[in-house]
């Protein structure tokens, strides 16, 4: 597999986890860890949109957060931002390399100070990292607002005034206002309702085209994956099963759970005959991961080997990865 | 959008209908929707007013107020007590001769039989006595050509106190007095020198050194302690003589310099518990006073009563129109000590407070935001903190102060530093709970993203939100501590004269006497201290259901 630091990727992630120690007794002892992220690789190109998709709990979350390093520390990997290990800078070094690289969170109503005007939200770190010259500053940030969707009077208000949409949106704007190349967007729309969403993927392709950025674009709304993403990555149980150009995984999923996910995609279309795959019982604690391939317990092409051996990931074909026994070579 | 317009230019369907953010109802920041909902507050706002007024009466009053923090008044108070009696000699007193014993009483009483019948001569015991009349009122008794005694009714005394006369003295002066008609001096001789004797009856001798008087008056004072000096009793008997009822005396030996002022003694430590402690500081007895002199009621004599005006600490007076609200047992105005014990009451709770904020706003913050073993060692310390008993602390503390003699104002400080020292736990462990549940809001994850630095992630994130809960914790404890402060100056370890307090002025009602005759000592002292803690709860109350924004009143 092919990781070496090419300009083409703006973001190379190999072999991330992240455990996090599970505390318990008088002493607070470390009696186990949560895998929550357990071995993800993939590599992202300058101004693509990678989707990562998986269910509640499988890690996806976390592992945006890991590649911001919003995290002290990982538990092993790599990741690399422009080819420079984010977990090898210094504080210093990090800060400033901040700005490259945002996040935009999933609750539009807990990720902004309630009491700071809006104004000051979106420019308080342009301020401190000194983007703009102090006299461009305010005309910067009304821009920066009105790409957005905002209003400039909309400055000196407070975030409780607003709707859910226009916090999403001063949250894109905060994000933006840095300057950033790369965004990881935490499941953005997930808490907004359907006509508001639209407004902001909207939002965030155009942004995308006039500012060039690159999206980790975390969701588990299939539909909304497949409009906005170049690749999408698919997670379970904190391993990344399949990983692929957008194209290639909708059309001929290869991991059975990629395709049981991918079955429940509901086709606004009553004549088509749905053939969903229905997966038996639940996800796994990630304290307690089944050994061998993760999903086994579930997988209905379960094979002898699955339940000893992990899976190694694989190209199956250009750009399309697989972690999965099916797809060994005999 | 002008009005004008409007009717001019009918707004487009669309505009009518927008939804735009410019037109909806101005909508306020989160510090005026606080205020708002606060002035909703019927019982905030009424605190609020209690606590403007007593800012105005102590910081304001104080100003107003014509009299000074530690300033005495006085009354001038005149006495009238009876001073001292004079009686005029009618009787015979009797002397015997020193060198003899045949002068008793039965001789005495014989004699003045002799006398009053004229009778030259007697008989007692086979003894006969001659008796001569030497002069007005002056008779001798012999005994076998030997003088045994005299009965007279001018009476000799030494000028000088405490010295006796000898009896060749009296006799030989009496006869000189008595015989002398004529107005004017006249001599005698006795014991080998020569006196003289004024017309008033006062003898001098050669030198002119008075040595004795005779007068057929006899002054006493009533009052033990006195002693009346020649002096007066010149001044008395000689305004008797002139038939006068009044006169005034000065005298010198009481007259002391005008700058001798006398302040109440500091209170020590004994008198913090002891009750009966009433002595009321007197000022000096003026030494000029009046008399009047009165004939008694069988006309054998005047009783002499002294008007005195002195000036005495107006202690305890009701309320008047000087001092509105009286004044207290020092003589100090109650309204104006009120005025700055309210000033010293506030200032103390006030200044204590932000020691206590600063304290625990610093040592909690950097508890929570770094957390680790840094937040464990704060966290104990905190723990060592609460089970430090406050009071007994400060109680020793107050006294190891009586007893160093920390000035007054020095104490003031060192109390503020004690009480702040002492409170910041309880804020230290608010302000961490408040940030250890901040730091996992998603908008510090998003400052920590931003890259911004440490600096203003605490000061422009974490600390804004805490100020809510810290505000109302403030207003809170301002009023325990004001009654913290009002109790240790109630038991004389706080606040100390001449500093007012609201707590050492109701120190002054140590005793049942007090408490019920002079209700105005501590009544007023009492309601303030009472509104003030009120009113501070009540804004208290108010701020927190003002900054709770679920709370729709």
């Amino acid at each position: 597999m092919d990781i070496n630091s090419s300009p083409d990727y703006i973001l190379q992630v190999k072999d991330l986890k992240m455990h996090f120690p599970i505390k318990s007794g008088i002493v607070s002892h470390t009696v186990g860890y949560v895998k929550a992220v357990d071995g993800v690789t993939f590599n992202l190109q300058r101004g693509m949109t990678m989707g990562l998709v998986g269910e509640s709990g499988c890690g996806k979350t976390t592992t945006g957060r890991a590649i911001l390093r919003l995290y002290d520390s990982i538990t092993s990997g790599s990741v690399l931002f422009n080819g420079q290990d984010v977990y090898a800078l210094s504080k210093k070094d990090l800060r400033a390399m901040r700005p490259k690289m945002q996040i935009i969170f999933q609750d539009p109503f807990s990720s902004l100070s309630p009491r700071m005007p809006v104004g000051e939200i979106i420019g308080e770190a342009v301020r401190e990292h000194n983007i703009v010259s102090k006299e461009e500053y305010n005309d910067y940030i009304d821009t920066i607002m009105d790409n957005c969707g905002l209003q400039p009077f909309h400055k000196d208000r407070y975030p409780h005034e607003f709707s859910g949409g226009q916090r999403q949106r001063i949250c894109i704007a905060r994000a933006l206002a840095l300057n950033p190349e790369f965004i990881v967007c935490d499941e953005p729309v997930s808490a907004l309702d359907v006509s508001i969403q639209a407004q902001i993927i909207n939002l965030l392709n155009d942004l995308q085209e006039k500012y060039k950025l690159t999206y980790l674009f975390i969701s588990h709304d299939l539909s909304v994956v497949e409009h906005i993403s170049d690749a999408v990555g698919v997670m379970y149980l904190g391993n990344l099963v399949e990983y692929g150009p957008k194209e290639k995984i909708f059309s001929n999923p290869l991991h059975p759970y990629t395709k049981a996910l991918f079955s429940a995609i509901p086709v606004p279309d009553p004549t088509v005959k749905m053939n969903r795959i229905v997966l038996e019982g639940s996800i796994p604690s990630p304290a307690n991961p089944p050994k061998g391939c993760k999903f086994h317990t579930r997988c209905a092409n379960c094979m002898e080997c699955c339940k000893e051996i992990e899976p190694v990931q694989k190209e199956i074909e250009p750009g399309h990865f697989v972690t999965c026994h099916l797809y060994d070579e005999q | 959008m002008d009005e004008n317009k409007n009717i001019n230019t009918p707004e487009t369907e669309e505009q009518k209908y927008s939804l735009n953010d410019d037109r909806r109802v101005k909508v306020l920041s989160p510090g005026a929707l606080v205020m708002k909902r606060f002035w909703r507050n019927r019982l905030a706002v009424v605190g609020m007013s209690v606590l403007i007024f007593m800012f105005l009466f102590s910081f304001a009053g104080g100003i107003i107020s014509p009299y000074g923090q530690n300033q005495f008044f006085y009354k001038d108070v005149e006495i009238s007590r009876e001073f001292a009696a004079v009686t005029e000699n009618d009787e015979f007193r009797y002397r015997a001769s020193d060198s003899t014993d045949k002068f008793g009483s039965a001789v005495q009483a014989q004699a003045m039989l002799a006398i009053q019948t004229k009778k030259g001569d007697f008989t007692y015991r086979d003894t006969a006595y001659t008796v001569s009349e030497e002069g007005e009122n002056f008779y001798s008794i012999y005994s076998g050509g030997e003088l045994v005694g005299i009965a007279y009714k001018d009476i000799v005394s030494s000028s000088v106190e405490g010295q006796k006369l000898s009896f060749d003295f009296i006799y030989s002066a009496l006869k000189a007095y008595t015989s002398d008609t004529s107005k004017g001096d006249s001599s005698f001789s006795s014991e080998g020198a020569e006196y003289i004797i004024s017309d008033l009856g006062y003898i001098s001798d050669t030198s002119g050194n008075e040595v004795a008087y005779i007068s057929r008056y006899v002054v006493q004072a009533i009052m033990g302690d006195v002693f009346l000096s020649r002096d007066f009793k010149e001044k008395l008997i000689e305004t008797i003589m002139a038939g006068g009822t009044e006169f005034s005396y000065t005298d010198e030996s009481l007259i002391i310099t005008e700058d001798e002022e006398p302040v109440p003694e500091e209170e020590d430590e004994a008198n913090i518990l002891a009750t009966d402690d009433v002595s009321e500081a007197e000022a000096p007895v003026s030494a000029t006073a009046e008399y009047t002199i009165r004939p008694n009621q069988n006309h054998k004599g005047w009783s002499i009563r002294q008007q005195q005006s002195s000036r005495q600490y107006d202690t305890y007076s009701s309320p008047n129109k000087a001092h509105w609200l009286g004044t207290d047992r020092y003589g100090m105005d109650m309204l104006t000590r009120l005025m700055y014990g309210g000033r010293v009451s506030l200032l103390i709770g006030f200044i204590v407070v932000i020691i206590e904020t600063l304290l625990g706003v610093i040592m909690g913050g950097i508890s929570g935001y770094f957390g680790g073993w840094v937040d464990n060692l704060i966290m104990r310390l905190v723990d060592i903190f609460y089970c430090i008993p406050s009071m007994p602390i400060i109680i020793i503390l107050g006294a190891a102060m009586d007893a160093q003699r920390v000035d007054p104002s020095v104490r003031m400080v060192y109390l503020m530093l004690i009480l702040g020292i002492l409170g910041w736990a309880g804020i230290a462990r608010l302000v961490r709970g408040q940030i250890l549940s901040l730091r996992e809001q998603e908008f510090m994850t998003a400052t920590e993203a931003s890259g911004l630095s440490v600096k203003s992630r605490i000061f422009k994130h974490l600390i804004p939100n805490v100020i809510p809960q810290l505000i109302v914790n403030c207003t809170m404890s301002l009023g325990g501590v004001i009654i913290t402060e009002a109790t240790l100056s109630f038991l004389g370890l706080g606040v100390k004269f001449p500093f007012a307090s609201w707590g050492n002025i109701i120190n002054d009602v140590n005793n049942t006497h007090v408490l019920t005759t002079y209700w105005f000592i501590w009544i007023p002292a009492g309601t303030l201290l009472l509104l003030t803690v009120l009113a501070f709860n009540l804004v208290g109350d108010g701020l927190r259901d003002a900054f709770d924004p679920r709370m729709n009143r």
